[in-house]
């Protein structure tokens, strides 16, 4: 039977400037990783199919321009996102600083939405401003997975990814279920009505 | 359909002039990483060119031009190149033609059909007659079916569509990407799979009618080990009319019940599939341990006998998977009679053209579509040219060789008229044909026929080796004694954990594929500064969009959410959607340009220069292009009430200034204000009623674009030099300054009672006097001035009825912002009429009483 794919998924990588929103989803996509900086002026975006429990998923994920101007704009694309990724960077207190502001940004523009935290730049001990315990702690707070990677050195980028495409794929599995239920309830319901109305013509 | 049917339906397609020489159906197209597709080729002629053309139909035969669409056009000259292969493995059945002509190449898959002959022939006469022309010919005619090529059409449908911004609309499952997949994989099998040798046995017995009354383990149960896989066929197993009419017989029990309990008893077998016709019948067991690798399990049945078609001849046959490896195996009887060996080869033909393998969502497989096949049977070859009885003298004395030679199914293989492609082993054993039932002596009836080879093995397919080939005269109940054949062959079989990485790794190859199809572009400035931007002056820039993708790509300024247009006001972009081939380019121009309306905002404060446009890539990216400039303040675009507060030129008031003013424009009383009309108004007026109130075509000589520019920048600095420009360049900005204020001379809430009250002086006159102050102020200065300019009308041309429709259109402007409901030109006359008749009351009639109300 010829099927593409079981589920799609739209992801969203959002974070300050230079964080390496692109750098990620170019590790993931592709396995590449350049170091030359380019800007990301606009939002872009990438595929990558994978197999979780025998289902196949297809990730459809944006990238997003992190500049401060672009914000109203970049807001608009978190409609319909399933997952969003809040990316800061453990050499810039700042960025991790403007996480909570990502994250209000989520709560104003999406419904209910899967959520990790992710520290990229974590390859230079030295330069790692952003300590894990202070990020594991606002991580526990907000009850968001955290993740330190590093796109450039390929760690822990595909274990992100895998985690939040699976937090996604519980998620509507769940909401199946659930409708599944209701569904079955309403079934239940209209089986005793019968019933009782058996009783009463008896 | 017939081939002439179908060649008018393919003659519609063209024009009576272009003319269809020859066509092929069934021919497929071979792209890079793309599945088979059946098309439809033909050759086309016009005049002295021809051309092959590729042609998609939608339904086969296609029943009307409608159903054909012409997907590749090649032209046939002397750049046309054609290469014909066959196909190693099939050198029969398949052909490959590589045609090449400007720069395109194409490999098509053909069925060897007789037409074949015809079209390549007319195809090579097409190639020699244009390589002995002297002139190229032109193909002018092909020009026509250009756009109808979808060349890029398959990588097309690889994208995942999209539309408008931030949408994911999921789109319905590609199956190209799936076969793709299939296809991948399986070029990449050795990588995943490695083999095992799996004991096959093959047995045949045309049991002629008989129940099994023996045991047949001497037949199925001989070998050192227990064989992986039994193939069983007989023959004859019922010969009573009810089978052959009702193909009902209780031999198949029987029989299958004797086979199950004489196979090797030292594993345990289960079945794989049971397949009948009359009395042909084919049993496939297989160790149980083996089963859950089985897979696909389809069998059918062909029958060749009365007729072509009854049961009493032909085959059945069983397929299945084994791991990663496709076995077919096959029991028929062929045609009875010495002298019938053609009839055998067609039966054998027959047969491997009807046998149909159907599986749902797959395409039917023939027998040849296996890895492995195995065709037992009564195949009922005789020996001919020799006699009967020194045929049984020479295999009496196992000297089998000499009668070999005159076996007529080795003379039939070895010139490949039957079974060609496949092996039979080298046979060591007494023919097993024809006995008297139950005894090993030959046929001793009246017809002494001469015995046969009749019952026979052969095999197609790698890494397969027979380990025996014998008879089992033992069984002696048939006239015929069961043959058996022992194979070992090589099984692929899938490594799971290497498997599971090469599909990883083919899934990521086609995502990298179906990434590097995401439209891409590189447009070479995103942040455009218009640096100052002044009033009604225009400004150019220019960026340029490259493809830097694979495919064509389109694009399209698209609005941002919540706005109305894609852009603001001010800016117009030239193209906003194009689509630009790969690898070209394409220039866009942005303008800047802030006029009467636009000035307003920016003086307002209520819009600066400043927007983000969103280019938005068909099936791909979005681009921010930030443009950013700084407006230039001006007198033109601000309120009267703002201006005759401004007792500095404006460039000098700063920009938070002009912005509260404007904000509070409505507040101003004249006992508070500088002036009581705006300085700019009376500069300019006064200019004019001082140096040109005798200047012929006053007002109507429109002034110079650039002159009026400078008498702007005279307003807004303040100069002390004299204005500049000449006198219809003073009255031009007179008039754009007048029709650029914040708002109309007379509030657009006004302008229905105005229009009402214009034939009557006196209600024009009590508007009038209700007007604001500073613009009542203003109307009646510009309406004293004019009245000034008319008393020279001797020598500046004036007259009261130009002047009042040209300055009625002023005062009582419209309003940009209310969507004017489309009016009949003649409505619109009559407005502008009663506007003009509004003014014209207050050129020829004296109202200084209004002017000394104040």
């Amino acid at each position: 039977m010829a099927r593409e794919f079981d589920h799609l998924f739209k992801l969203l990588i959002i974070g300050d400037s230079g964080v390496g929103k692109s750098c990620l989803l170019l590790r993931f996509a592709d396995n590449t990783f350049s170091g030359s900086y380019i800007t990301t002026i606009g939002v872009d975006f990438k595929i990558r199919t994978l197999e979780i429990n025998g289902e196949r998923v297809k990730l459809q994920i944006w990238d997003t321009a992190g500049q401060e101007r672009f914000r109203t704009i970049t807001s608009t694309y978190y409609r319909g996102t399933h997952g969003v990724i809040v990316v800061y960077d453990v050499t810039n207190g700042e960025s991790f600083a403007n996480v909570k502001r990502w994250l209000h940004e989520i709560e104003q523009n999406c419904d209910v939405v899967n959520k990790v935290l992710v520290g990229n730049k974590n390859d230079c001990p030295s330069r790692k401003v952003v300590v894990t315990e202070d990020a594991q702690r606002f991580a526990n707070q907000m009850n968001i997975p955290l993740f330190e990677t590093s796109a450039k050195e390929n760690i822990n980028v595909e274990e992100m990814f895998l985690t939040i495409t699976k937090m996604v794929l519980r998620s509507k599995l769940e909401m199946k279920e659930r409708q599944n239920v209701t569904a079955n309830d309403i079934v239940n319901i209209k089986g005793t009505k019968t019933k009782n109305v058996k009783k009463c013509c008896q | 359909m017939n081939h002439e049917e179908i060649l008018s339906v393919v003659q519609e397609k063209f024009l009576s002039s272009e003319l269809v020489t020859a066509f092929l159906c069934d021919a497929k197209v071979l792209r890079p990483d793309c599945v088979k597709k059946d098309r439809l080729l033909a050759i086309v002629e016009y005049g002295d060119e021809k051309a092959v053309f590729c042609l998609f139909t939608s339904c086969y035969p296609p029943k009307s031009f409608t159903d054909l669409s012409i997907e590749i056009v090649l032209p046939i000259d002397n750049s046309f190149k054609c290469e014909i292969d066959n196909k190693p493995s099939d050198p029969e059945a398949i052909l490959y033609l590589n045609l090449q002509s400007r720069n395109s190449k194409f490999k098509f898959e053909i069925q060897m059909t007789p037409r074949v002959d015809n079209f390549v022939d007319d195809l090579f006469r097409g190639i020699e007659a244009v390589n002995k022309l002297t002139t190229q010919p032109e193909f002018v005619w092909l020009k026509k079916y250009d756009g109808q090529r979808e060349d890029d059409f398959i990588a097309q449908s690889m994208v995942l569509p999209r539309s408008g911004m931030a949408h994911t609309q999921v789109s319905a499952p590609v199956a190209i990407r799936e076969s793709l997949i299939k296809r991948k994989m399986s070029d990449k099998e050795f990588d995943y799979t490695f083999t095992k040798r799996f004991t096959i046995f093959c047995g045949t017995w045309n049991v002629n009618d008989k129940s099994p009354v023996i045991p047949l383990k001497g037949w199925l149960c001989v070998d050192k080990e227990p064989p992986d896989i039994y193939a069983i066929g007989f023959q004859e197993l019922d010969l009573s009319k009810e089978t052959f009419l009702f193909d009902q017989t209780f031999r198949e029990d029987e029989w299958y019940n004797a086979v199950r309990t004489h196979v090797d008893p030292r594993s345990k077998y289960v079945k794989v599939e049971i397949v009948r016709l009359v009395g042909m019948m084919l049993i496939v067991l297989i160790k149980e341990k083996h089963m859950s690798h089985v897979r696909n399990v389809v069998c059918d049945t062909v029958g060749t006998g009365i007729m072509g078609k009854m049961g009493n001849k032909g085959g059945v046959s069983i397929r299945f998977d084994l791991h990663n490896t496709s076995i077919c195996f096959v029991n028929s009887h062929l045609a009875a009679h010495v002298e019938e060996y053609e009839r055998r080869n067609q039966d054998f033909r027959d047969i491997c053209s009807r046998t149909r393998f159907v599986q749902p969502n797959q395409l039917p497989k023939a027998i040849k579509d296996h890895d492995q096949v195995y065709w037992l049977g009564d195949l009922n070859y005789r020996i001919t040219e020799l006699d009967p009885s020194s045929v049984k003298r020479m295999v009496n004395e196992n000297n089998f060789g000499p009668v070999l030679e005159w076996d007529q199914l080795k003379q039939q293989h070895k010139i490949s008229n039957v079974f060609a492609g496949y092996t039979e082993g080298p046979i060591t054993f007494k023919p097993t044909y024809k006995y008297d039932p139950g005894t090993d002596n030959w046929d001793s009836s009246e017809k002494n026929r001469a015995p046969a080879w009749c019952d026979r093995i052969f095999w197609r397919g790698d890494n397969i080796t027979q380990l025996a080939y014998r008879s089992h005269p033992a069984l002696n109940i048939s006239d015929h004694k069961p043959v058996s054949a022992l194979f070992t062959s090589s099984i692929r079989i899938i490594d799971e954990e290497k498997y599971r990485k090469v599909y990883e790794e083919v899934i990521k190859q086609l995502d990298k594929m179906e990434n590097e199809l995401i439209p891409q572009v590189k447009v070479d400035i995103t942040e455009i500064d218009f640096g100052t931007v002044r009033y009604l002056e225009l400004q150019v820039r220019t960026i340029t969009i490259k493809n830097t993708g694979k495919l064509p790509v389109e694009f399209e300024f698209i609005k941002k959410l919540d706005e109305s247009s894609f852009c603001k006001d001010w800016l117009i972009v030239e193209p906003y959607k194009k689509c630009i081939c790969a690898d070209e380019s394409c220039e866009i121009q942005l303008k800047v340009l802030i006029n009467k309306t636009s000035a307003c905002k920016m003086n307002a404060g209520t819009d600066k220069l400043y927007d983000i446009l969103v280019l938005h890539l068909y099936g791909g990216k979005d681009i921010f292009i930030t443009v950013n400039g700084t407006y230039q303040r001006s007198c033109f675009g601000c309120s009267i009430e703002v201006l005759v507060n401004l007792n500095i030129p404006i460039r000098e008031v700063p920009v938070g200034k002009l912005v509260e003013l404007e904000s509070k424009r409505d507040q101003y009383i004249s006992n508070q204000s500088t002036y009581s009309i705006p300085k700019e108004i009376w500069f300019l007026v006064d200019h004019i009623y001082l140096h040109g109130l005798k200047e012929p075509n006053l007002f109507e000589q429109p002034g110079l674009h650039s002159e009026v520019l400078q008498i702007r920048d005279w307003l807004d600095s303040g100069s002390i030099d004299p204005i500049p420009g000449s006198i219809h360049s003073v009255a031009e900005a007179l008039l754009l300054l007048l029709e650029s204020t914040a708002d109309p001379i007379i509030p657009y809430n006004l302008h229905p009672v105005c229009l009402r009250a214009s034939a009557n002086y006196l209600q024009c006159k009590q508007i009038v006097m209700e007007l604001p102050e500073f613009r009542k102020n203003v109307f009646l200065y510009l309406c004293e001035f004019l009245q000034e300019a008319l008393q020279h009308n001797a020598e500046n041309g004036l007259d009261a009825k130009t002047l009042s429709t040209l300055f009625g259109a002023i005062f009582l402007r419209d309003n940009p912002n209310v969507v004017q409901e489309p009016q009949s030109r003649i409505n619109k006359q009559i407005i502008d009429k009663k506007k003009a008749q509004f003014v014209h009351h207050f050129l020829i009639n004296d109202h200084s009483d209004l002017i000394f109300t104040k």
